[in-house]
């Protein structure tokens, strides 16, 4: 699993620097806090304090002020955060599990929703070899590039592979961008394609919990009389989302990804 | 094939968990006011149920991840008809899941540093997969939602 990090000793892990800069960035951001603010008046913006998190420790590195935060330490980083990624999935496996009669309250069917997560495949992946993301592509386009899917492509391809670069390329656009594209997705796709709003709000769930917040405030601005039963769908979704995605993704999606993509690859 | 796992690997998984522990429970009290031995409690039974996850994938033979056997665990355990869901869930609420989201990302802007070179180069081209990833999953789930509802008499 850590193949290519083995030159990391149990003296970098210990390396308190690296952790007290850690908790001062994860200190700041927490009292940052959530920031929201409209746009025009339909499209909210949210941003959360993973996105400050993400900046300042990006500034830390490329800081000349912050010395101790070198190649090394970023190496050592890696590392952490591939191990570090297990406690968030057992957190969201209790949440599951104590939510369970949820799932079943909601009727098994509700499982389906998860498979539309197909058309992202469908979409993206001719889109991402168009670009000329080659290999990167599969990491890119086989989901939508959260944690759970992130460790899949550790375990599968390796925490340093071309797989696991490309989809950090869209899990950090994913993390600046996201909370913006889903508003604006949702606001429009309302008017283009006036599906119901209870299956809008189920696709909200959509496997980050900043981009589901972002896409279902939108959606109750839109449809405010119903919405509370658009957050109890959503949270449902979202449910059924935390315990499956990682199946889908690594029986249905990924496998298809690998498909589209040898059949691509052989025509260019 | 199975492998055992060196006592050098053990030992930096468990300081890497026992440091986020600690880091975590400090944010969750300064930042969501939980009493700090709550969430380091809390902390430490989901960094148990990972360790128990790293190891099973080490010692079984099959090409599975780690994070399908920490699902299942904790799942499990968080049950009803589990006999410790009730310390477990309770002690687990204590951490918030931002907290720990917020931490993770703090290590991971310092992971992608050494790769800013790389990422600068993708730029547009990465926004515009970007947009397309969370437009695929938004619609193909809303189209199937709708299905559904309709199927159900729900709609």
């Amino acid at each position: 699993m850590n193949d290519g990090l083995t030159n990391i000793n149990i003296r970098d892990i210990l390396n308190y620097k690296l952790h007290i800069t850690v908790l001062v960035i994860f200190l700041i951001s927490t009292y940052i806090g959530v920031i929201r603010f409209s746009l025009f008046d339909t499209i909210t913006i949210i941003i959360l304090p993973l996105v400050f998190s993400l900046f300042l420790s990006l500034f830390a590195y490329t800081s000349k002020r912050i010395e101790w935060i070198q190649k090394k330490e970023s190496q050592t980083a890696t590392l952490i955060f591939t191990v570090i990624i297990c406690p968030l999935i057992a957190k969201l496996a209790i949440v599951s599990g104590a939510n369970i009669h949820l799932l079943y309250q909601t009727g098994p069917l509700l499982i389906l929703e998860e498979l539309g997560d197909i058309l992202c495949v469908l979409v993206a992946m001719p889109i991402a070899i168009l670009l000329g993301f080659r290999r990167k592509s599969v990491g890119m386009a086989s989901s939508i590039c959260r944690e759970p899917q992130m460790a899949v492509i550790i375990n599968r391809y390796g925490a340093d592979s071309e797989e696991m670069k490309g989809l950090m390329i869209v899990y950090s656009i994913g993390i600046v961008l996201g909370t913006v594209f889903m508003s604006l997705i949702v606001n429009i796709m309302s008017y283009l394609l006036p599906l119901h709003p209870y299956a809008y709000a189920i696709a909200c769930a959509i496997g980050s919990t900043s981009m589901n917040v972002a896409g279902l405030s939108a959606l109750c601005v839109l449809y405010p009389d119903i919405s509370n039963q658009l957050m109890a769908f959503s949270a449902i979704a979202n449910l059924i989302s935390v315990l499956l995605s990682v199946y889908i993704f690594m029986f249905i999606l990924l496998p298809l990804a690998e498909r589209i993509y040898s059949f691509l690859e052989g025509y260019q | 094939m199975t492998e055992t796992i060196s006592s050098k690997v053990l030992i930096e998984w468990i300081g890497i968990l026992v440091i986020f522990s600690i880091i975590s429970a400090i944010g969750n009290v300064i930042g969501y006011h939980y009493p700090f031995m709550e969430s380091l409690v809390g902390m430490l039974i989901l960094c148990g149920i990972s360790l128990a996850g790293l190891i099973i994938e080490t010692y079984t033979p099959w090409d599975i991840p780690s994070i399908l056997y920490i699902s299942i665990l904790g799942l499990l355990l968080a049950l009803p008809i589990s006999p410790v869901s009730d310390f477990i869930i309770y002690y687990t609420t204590r951490v918030e899941l931002i907290s720990l989201t917020t931490v993770l990302l703090a290590y991971a802007g310092i992971s992608m540093g050494k790769d800013l070179g790389d990422f600068k180069k993708v730029g547009v081209k990465g926004v515009v997969v970007t947009f397309f990833v969370i437009f695929g999953t938004y619609v193909g789930s809303a189209l199937i939602a709708q299905f559904v509802l309709m199927y159900t008499g729900m709609i």
